[in-house]
């Protein structure tokens, strides 16, 4: 990782955790980027179905459409322009910083190239359907974009060398033009909401919607504004006179300026550049990452539960006909092209016991880098080094930090690839060895690297999920604590369980409502 | 690890990122301006698509040269499509302001030639001379000059239009 990624993870690391201040986790806006855009474009699609009704497609008319909706003495006009207006410009906002967070978050990679490729279209469409939207308006600021965009256009190689002609004067343009790009305008969003299936295709469990509350207050927000800076059109378009200085809309007009300071080529160079470069990504590769195989399915372990379906956050892994004599009617098949080998399906494997006899155990779905076995070796030979009284077990998850630095003479620390790849079992038999106390630590809550890893470690613990962590399990000494690369957050849960194991006298009380998976 | 902070102080936060997000939206949809112009200066837009003449005459075919077609192919007379470049010369006040010389579009060059351009120039009075050569020769075939006094962000527009006897100017 570079200085520079590393800086820009820090900030986006800050940038989490101050919203996380006043947001609860689940419901910080910027982890809901994504969802907030696309709610977004959801509510500039409704507003712009009932700004289409009242919208005159003709070169006279079109202008007085706006007029009319920005003077309506109701303010209905009013609140349905600014809606209209500023969601659009919101989306593509949000849409820019879900594609700067995903992409500083190295979101680019592996199975992820497919949704990040996919992303990149939506952003042309988005620009397209927001820039034609504003020439509807046919003010000043119409005039001159259209003219812009057709310059710009023209020097493509494409036989468009008089499409800025169309512009010149009143009497070249007539109604069609309105109705042509009123066909863009509401094909573009079409194509957008098409294209958006398509980038959520290879998830599962996508969070299409952001979260009630957020929803609720950015709507509110979205109006207020609307009401309280309404949305104005400029003067009527006139060929004829140039503004010196004009009001433009910098989230999709950028594009003029940037013409007018590089030149047409120019700018169609860095655009051509940017699309490419954001396209080649995925096939990045730094020097740190390891290759790391997918999952493996054990047809003689595997009963066919579908646990492991249920929980894979990619949908890598399907039930298929079984390949064996075994009375079971399925079994799992991973797809290895859609594993992130997160190992979140061997969290959920109910064979991913380490109460097993037999030296060699095998899961029914098994991480190949990380097999159950080796884990519960490690464990025994980690605990088995252990010196210092009140042993501590700590379960860190690799994509969160290195929480080796954890490791003491009372501490043994097992890195997983996820947190959620730790079957809730394994808790009990470290325990079972002599642990009094056992750490699970992992990425910031609702930041799971993997997406869903902490919402179904907090569900199997709380017995809320299969495989459930066994009621009788004294819940007093486990700990969980998503403190991504914060190491103080880490180290003080240590310290926290160390003394409440401490507290513990006598047999283990079973408090339910105690268990900690904040 | 830090401590949960106080419900009102929370709500406060939120209240404040929510305006702070409604602001940079608000701000960056309309500001800040644009100066596309300066403030002494007008526009003008030279923009017109005009067939130049046939490059090549019309020449018969001789004898030998119909044999070596098939009969249906057989037209006496070849005539090439290509047309020649059209080329553009626009001063202002007795100085060159621009000038340009087009090929005709096509695969076989025998399509129009399009010229657009759009220039800042300095506001005020002004003589404008255009001419235009769209022979092979390449000699200036068309001329039309023009006084104007152009206000600041007053567009002229200078077309090409055969029927109109050459070149147009037009202003609002």
């Amino acid at each position: 990782m570079t200085t520079v990624t590393r800086f820009l993870r820090s900030a986006d690391e800050l940038a989490t955790s101050t919203f996380d201040r006043a947001f609860e986790a689940a419901h910080n806006p910027w982890r809901h980027l994504g969802a907030l855009a696309f709610l977004c474009l959801v509510l500039v699609v409704l507003s712009g179905i009932i700004a289409y009704a009242l919208y005159d497609t003709s070169v006279s008319g079109a202008y007085q459409s706006g007029l009319r909706l920005q003077n309506d003495p109701s303010r209905l006009g009013r609140l349905l322009r600014g809606l209209h207006r500023y969601g659009a410009d919101a989306c593509m906002l949000l849409t820019l910083l879900h594609l700067v967070r995903e992409g500083l978050r190295g979101h680019f990679r592996g199975v992820r190239w497919f949704s990040w490729l996919t992303g990149i279209p939506l952003l042309w469409l988005l620009w397209i359907a927001g820039i034609t939207g504003l020439w509807l308006l046919w003010d000043e600021r119409a005039i001159f974009s259209v003219t812009a965009t057709a310059e710009w256009l023209q020097a493509l190689p494409l036989g468009a060398d008089l499409l800025a002609r169309n512009f010149l004067t009143a009497d070249t343009l007539n109604d069609r033009f309105f109705s042509l790009i009123m066909f863009v305008h509401i094909g573009m969003p079409l194509l957008l909401l098409a294209a958006m299936w398509v980038h959520v295709l290879r998830v599962s469990r996508v969070r299409i919607w952001p979260p009630r509350s957020l929803t609720r207050a950015s709507l509110g927000m979205l109006a207020l504004l609307a009401l309280l800076v309404p949305v104005l059109s400029l003067g009527p378009a006139d060929t004829g006179h140039v503004l010196q200085r004009l009001s433009i809309d910098w989230f999709y007009q950028f594009v003029h300026p940037l013409v007018d300071r590089l030149s047409a080529q120019s700018a169609w160079l860095l655009a051509a550049v940017l699309t490419l470069t954001l396209a080649l990504l995925p096939l990045l590769r730094t020097r740190e990452e390891r290759p790391r195989a997918a999952a493996r399915v054990d047809p003689a372990n595997c009963n066919g539960c579908s646990r492991c379906v249920a929980d894979c956050p990619f949908g890598a892994v399907t039930m298929v006909a079984r390949t064996d004599a075994s009375r079971h009617p399925a079994q799992a098949q991973v797809d290895s092209a859609l594993c992130a080998a997160c190992g979140i399906c061997v969290g959920a494997c109910p064979s991913a016991t380490p109460f097993r006899r037999g030296e060699a155990i095998v899961s029914g779905i098994e991480m190949p880098q990380t097999p159950v076995a080796t884990l519960r070796r490690e464990l025994q030979r980690k605990m088995g080094a252990l010196t210092g009284a009140h042993k501590i077990v700590v379960f860190g998850c690799r994509q969160a930090a290195d929480f080796d630095v954890l490791a003491d003479a009372a501490t043994a620390v097992l890195t997983l690839e996820c947190a959620a790849m730790l079957p809730p079992s394994f808790l009990e038999y470290a325990m079972r060895m002599g642990a009094s106390g056992v750490l699970i630590a992992g990425c910031r809550e609702s930041d799971c690297e993997f997406r869903l890893g902490d919402r179904w470690v907090k569900e199997r613990l709380l017995g809320q999920r299969e495989p459930r962590l066994r009621a009788s399990a004294p819940l007093d000494r486990i700990e969980v604590v998503w403190s991504g690369r914060d190491m103080l957050d880490a180290s003080a849960a240590v310290t926290k369980l160390r003394s409440r194991v401490l507290d513990l006298t006598g047999p283990d009380a079973h408090h339910p409502e105690r268990i900690n998976t904040k | 690890m830090s401590s949960p902070l106080p419900a009102p102080l929370r709500y406060l936060l939120q209240a404040l990122a929510y305006a702070a997000f409604a602001a940079v939206v608000a701000y960056f949809s309309s500001s800040p301006l644009y100066r596309q112009l300066g403030d002494h200066e007008a526009v003008l837009k030279l923009s017109f698509s005009h067939s130049g003449q046939l490059k090549f005459a019309c020449r018969e075919r001789s004898a030998q040269e119909l044999a070596k077609v098939e009969p249906n192919m057989r037209n006496k007379m070849d005539c090439p499509r290509e047309r020649a470049a059209v080329l553009v010369e626009l001063d202002m006040d007795g100085k060159p302001l621009y000038r340009v010389s087009t090929a005709p579009l096509g695969l076989r060059k025998d399509g129009a030639a399009t010229v657009y351009r759009r220039l800042a120039i300095p506001a005020g009075a002004h003589q404008f001379n255009a001419r235009l050569a769209d022979g092979p020769d390449g000699v200036i075939n068309y001329s039309r000059s023009i006084s104007l006094d152009l206000a600041p962000g007053q567009v002229l527009i200078i077309d090409f239009l055969t029927g109109s006897g050459g070149f147009v100017f037009t202003h609002s």
